[in-house]
């Protein structure tokens, strides 16, 4: 079921009921069950893969919490390390093996064609699964893993209740689109059962209202036109190329942050706080701290799992140290940490999906962000040649408008139907940009009348005004809750009226025009 | 604000925002779901669901009927004027637009469970074979819960949390009402067809300017398709009739009027299995093809006929004489004739288009004077006249007036092969004394259209301004009992002579005055021409049913106003030669006319016309 849809809403409506009515130590039972049944609303089939996953890294983690436990008991002093090596192998095993179950299930549906795909090009012929991908696999398989990870580091107990760990594993207001959630911070908040608090309902209400404003009246609205064009964007100058991706990153944008908002608000109504995903991404001075402002627990994930394991793996510190002896200087001591940047977003482009154009889209990132490191000083130099003209924030614009452009033309890469079809809309924009197809009409043939450019264009600047106080003046619900209480009213009213008009009813509406053929 | 107060209060506003919106649906209601209690404009929700707004008017208005035609949306053109004109009952036309047979059964079964009922006039059209049961569109396709059986419950709450554009715009509608039907109320709530008063006055002639205005019959699209649930449909039909034989209910079925490529879609061995099978279950009237088909001018697009058609239906079943049609329109079809039927179903031989149609030029002149100092464009003189006159006579014209035209169209009276209509406007007195003389030396009939309120008159109305002499009653009377000369309307006071005219603001033709509020506008036509057609009438005894508009000037507004007070034949000052179609009366509106004068030789007004 759609996180936007009714039965959605009545399933987190009556759950709360039952929640609250609920004995607090039976609490995690009832969001299990809301879980359950969220989940396999969607058909058994995915329930298993589910299954799978919680039931090896639950096990995973039993038998590395005992393995860790035979360390700790092993005495101190000098025969401690040979003892070690036995269970120190068992829990590299035992991790391995899940990763190897885990990453391979995660493989072989998600990715698995696409090597099929390669192997035929390469003359090989191998046979497609054509598997239906699970809901949220990619989410809960990094979030299951990490649980695993933690264990085996000793930094989180495991869990000995299987239904609780399935919980963690199926919480389910973050099934579709995470964020990703540590077993540290999470799985007590699920299973302590929490106490109703009039706080954590205007917060959850708060982020349930936004959400579903971002989602439904502009990001599902700027899709119309995105869809439009970029599907069939040889029939478009560049141009409305380029007006399309410029859609597509505010798209992306609202309907991502604000399916996150939508599921914190959720999860916040329950008394759970899920790791904040989004921090006002266009906001970023640099790439690489867009990415730190975007999607949030993905780019953690991979900082703590691949990120920081792979510069401290033999490998890389032999590199490090070859580089150091043979280039020298910055350079030397760059290179590994830039590979292993370039690592982490060829595999952040791979887990968006099974296509050359992620790839591509990983390269992309990987390199700007290992240029920038390579170029900061140059930058540097800029920056304080700028600040002496005065304290105007000027190269700050330039940091977040350079940003915003290399972010947009990844976005060509991400949304374009194919690799070839990005390079080639991106050779479109570049050489035939036509200004006047943005006036001449053109736009109002992409399925949206006026009115949806103009819900548009208000949207997205009562959007940035808000970011702004939230960059400036922290949250925004305290920044309301300093005015008086009648326009308070009044911005619900407003939100809610918004949302009814321009987002819930925004299709199926059919004009007495088009109803009838008059004979 | 408190967080408690702050939650208590978007709760409120969250159900605040739910009555908001369901109070504007319950209030102004759409669909008709709720009554319409506020509005009654059943015309509005009527289009935006028929189904549910037919059911909702019939809820309060059933006792105004006794009998109902049902079927999909050709079957607007069943006429119930006619139908109660035939049986003496009073029919309401339910019909919904994209109804199938399923739609259209459950829709009897309630009239019947719930309504006197005297008669039940189906349409059985091909069309239903293809789908006997098909879900419409969720809000403006769905039929009312107590129909189709759905929860009242689920029905109610979705009406009343329906999309509030619905709602804005029938109050939007609201201010752009007007008295012509638009695409947001094109339903007729009192008979429940289609409101056609735009398309029953639409000019219709010329074939090639036909496909120009209607392209899809040009190259009409060939395919082939499936009468895929032609036995659920029969079957249907069948209960239908069951349950009218029972609850003693007079039941008819027809099957109307297709246009000849469309007939062409379906595979011939699966419509003679169709009428097969129809004709066992009952007997039905069958004018599925014939003539009327080869000729798109009947017909909205392939398988929706027009008026015209409807009441050739309804003539031959019920026998009135007085409607043309072409021979073999139909067939009543039993269980005992069908294969009978069958065995010629296909052989329809197309009439040509020198049958079905007739080229009539019409020639305007004003003034007939004798001295030639006085000619002008609206002066002829007598001597030009008679040239001109003579000339028409050589070359073979034959003068006809609006009558025999109208009972061309209507009765398929025939014609002269070389008609022309002569016609002079404002009905001067030279008309008498100079044309009439002319016109009976060569035996030329022509038509008069004359000024009611200067009808013979020297002056200007009631005022000292001298005018040319307009003639009165006892010339019109001579001039009409002579059978030459036909007196029609140039309306009774849309022709003022700003000049003159005492009274503000000036009607120097039938346009409405800007800003002029169209129902009183509409009413004040309908007056003129009632005072018109009265004066004329008593003066000649003869019936008015023909209007030149003054200056040539015309709207649709006024055009629909008169066709509803009887007006059959309209002229413009268009210039233009003329089809007029037998069986079309929309062939008789807004004809085109050539201006004639000295300027012109006999020889170039013969060519002008046609040659």
């Amino acid at each position: 079921m759609s996180i936007t849809s009714l039965p959605f809403l009545a399933l987190v409506a009556g759950g709360l009921v039952l929640y609250y009515l609920c004995p607090k130590g039976g609490r995690w039972v009832v969001l299990l069950a809301l879980s359950c049944v969220f989940y396999l609303s969607g058909g058994w089939g995915a329930g298993c893969y589910l299954l799978f996953t919680a039931l090896t890294t639950w096990a995973a983690g039993l038998a590395l919490g005992r393995l860790n436990a035979a360390l700790d008991a092993l005495p101190a002093g000098e025969g401690r390390r040979a003892a070690a090596r036995g269970p120190e192998r068992g829990k590299r095993l035992t991790v391995l093996f899940v990763l190897l179950a885990n990453f391979g299930l995660l493989y072989a549906v998600k990715y698995w064609d696409f090597t099929a795909s390669l192997a035929g090009g390469l003359g090989l012929t191998l046979p497609t699964l054509d598997l239906l991908v699970p809901l949220g696999l990619s989410f809960y398989t990094f979030q299951a893993v990490g649980y695993v990870i933690d264990t085996y580091r000793g930094k989180v107990e495991p869990e000995k209740n299987p239904l609780k760990y399935l919980l963690f594993v199926s919480f389910f207001p973050q099934m579709t689109q995470g964020p990703i959630g540590r077993y540290g911070e999470l799985a007590p908040q699920l299973l302590r059962g929490n106490g109703f608090s009039w706080e954590n309902c205007r917060a959850g209400l708060t982020d349930i209202l936004a959400g579903l404003l971002k989602k439904l009246v502009l990001a599902d609205r700027a899709g119309v036109v995105v869809s439009a064009v970029i599907d069939h964007y040889t029939e478009y100058s560049g141009s409305v190329i380029a007006f399309a991706v410029l859609l597509y990153c505010l798209q992306i944008y609202c309907d991502f942050s604000g399916g996150i908002d939508l599921v914190r608000g959720v999860a916040r109504l329950y008394g759970v706080e899920l790791a904040e995903n989004f921090r006002r991404p266009f906001f970023a001075t640099s790439v690489a701290d867009f990415w730190r402002r975007w999607h949030i627990s993905l780019g953690t994930w991979m900082k703590d799992y691949v990120f920081y394991p792979l510069s401290l793996s033999r490998p890389f510190l032999k590199l490090g140290k070859f580089t150091r002896r043979r280039v020298g200087g910055r350079l030397g001591k760059l290179i590994p940490s830039a590979l292993a940047t370039f690592v982490v977003y060829l595999i952040i482009g791979f887990w968006h999906g099974a296509q050359w154009k992620y790839v591509a889209f990983g390269i992309w990132n990987g390199t700007i962000i290992s240029l920038s490191q390579l170029l900061k000083p140059t930058f540097s130099a800029w920056r304080a040649r700028l600040d002496r003209l005065g304290e105007s924030g000027l190269y700050h614009a330039f940091e977040v408008l350079r940003t915003f452009l290399l972010v947009f033309i990844g976005r060509y890469l991400a949304r374009g139907i194919g690799f070839m079809a990005a390079v080639n809309m991106l050779l479109a924009t570049v050489f035939r940009f036509t200004p006047s197809d943005l006036w001449n009409g053109t736009l109002m043939g992409l399925g949206l009348a006026g009115i949806d450019y103009w819900v548009l264009l208000i949207g997205t600047i009562i959007l940035f005004v808000i970011e702004t106080i939230q960059e400036k003046q922290g949250s925004l619900a305290a920044f309301l809750d300093r005015r008086p209480a009648v326009l308070q009213w009044l911005v619900v009213m407003a939100g809610l009226l918004c949302l009814l008009y321009f987002g819930i009813f925004r299709e199926g509406y059919i004009a007495s025009q088009f109803i009838y053929q008059q004979y | 604000m408190k967080a408690k107060h702050w939650c208590m209060m978007f709760l409120a506003s969250v159900v605040l925002v739910g009555l908001l919106l369901a109070g504007l649906n319950f209030l102004v209601d759409p669909f008709g779901a709720f009554g319409d209690t506020i509005f009654q404009w059943w015309s509005y929700d009527e289009t935006t669901n028929p189904r549910i707004a037919k059911q909702t008017y019939l809820e309060t208005h059933h006792g105004e009927y006794d009998s109902y035609i049902v079927g999909c949306s050709s079957t607007s053109s069943f006429p119930v004027a006619a139908l109660n004109e035939y049986t003496g009952d009073r029919f309401y036309n339910a019909f919904v637009y994209g109804a199938d047979m399923e739609d259209t059964e459950l829709q009897v079964n309630y009239l019947l469970d719930h309504y006197e009922v005297k008669n039940i006039v189906l349409n059985v059209h091909i069309v239903n074979t293809l789908h006997y049961s098909d879900p419409g569109e969720p809000m403006t396709g769905a039929m009312p819960a107590s129909l189709s059986g759905e929860n009242p419950v689920s029905y109610t709450l979705r009406y009343l949390f329906a999309d509030p554009r619905y709602a804005l715009a029938k109050l939007d509608a609201l201010g752009e009402d007007t008295w012509l039907p638009q695409t947001f109320d094109v339903f007729d709530e009192a008979t429940g067809e289609y409101d056609k008063r735009l398309r029953d006055i639409e000019p219709i002639g010329d074939l090639e300017r036909y496909f120009e205005a209607y392209p899809e019959f040009v190259n009409y699209p060939s395919y082939t398709v499936d009468m895929v649930d032609l036995e659920e449909t029969v079957a249907s039909v069948a209960r239908i009739k069951a349950r009218c034989d029972e609850a003693g209910v007079d039941f008819l079925a027809v099957c109307p009027t297709n246009y000849v490529d469309y007939l062409r879609l379906y595979q011939p061995e699966q419509v003679e299995e169709f009428f097969r099978q129809l004709a066992q279950v009952t007997d039905f009237w069958d004018f599925s093809f014939n003539a009327i088909s080869y000729d798109p001018r009947f017909f909205y697009d392939g398988s929706h006929f027009r008026n015209a058609v409807g009441e050739m239906m309804f003539a031959e079943i019920y026998g009135n004489d007085s409607v043309w049609r072409p021979e073999d329109f139909g067939t009543l079809v039993t269980a005992e004739n069908v294969e009978e039927h069958l065995a010629t179903y296909w052989d329809v031989p197309e009439p040509a288009e020198e049958d079905r149609t007739a080229q009539v030029p019409i020639l305007c002149y004003h003034s007939v004077v004798e001295d030639p100092a006085l000619a002008s464009a609206y002066a002829i003189t007598a001597e030009a006249f008679e040239a001109q006159i003579r000339a028409l006579s050589e070359a073979g014209y034959v003068g006809v007036t609006t009558e025999e035209l109208i009972a061309y169209v209507y009765e398929g009276a025939p014609l002269p092969d070389k008609p022309v209509l002569i016609t002079f406007d404002d009905g001067y007195l030279d008309n008498y004394t100079l044309a009439y003389p002319i016109l009976q030396k060569y035996n030329m009939k022509a038509t008069i259209f004359a000024v009611g309120s200067t009808f013979g008159s020297t002056y200007y109305k009631d005022t000292d301004h001298a005018m040319t002499p307009h003639f009165g009653a006892e010339e019109a009377r001579e001039m009409a009992q002579s059978g030459l000369i036909s007196i029609q309307s140039h309306t009774y006071d849309f022709h003022q002579w700003a000049p003159y005219e005492e009274s503000e603001p000036v009607r120097s033709n039938i346009l409405p005055l800007e800003g002029e509020d169209e129902w009183e506008y509409a009413d004040l036509v309908a007056q003129d021409f009632q005072k018109s057609r009265a004066l004329l009438e008593e003066a000649t005894g003869q019936a008015v049913e023909a209007l030149a508009f003054p200056g040539g000037e015309h709207c649709e507004l006024a055009e629909a106003v008169l066709r509803l007070e009887g007006v059959k034949l309209t002229v413009t000052t268009q210039a233009g030669g003329n089809t007029i179609v037998k069986g079309l009366p929309q062939s008789l509106y807004c004809l085109g006319r050539y201006y004639s004068s000295d300027a012109l030789t006999p020889e170039q007004v013969v060519e002008m016309i046609g040659g």
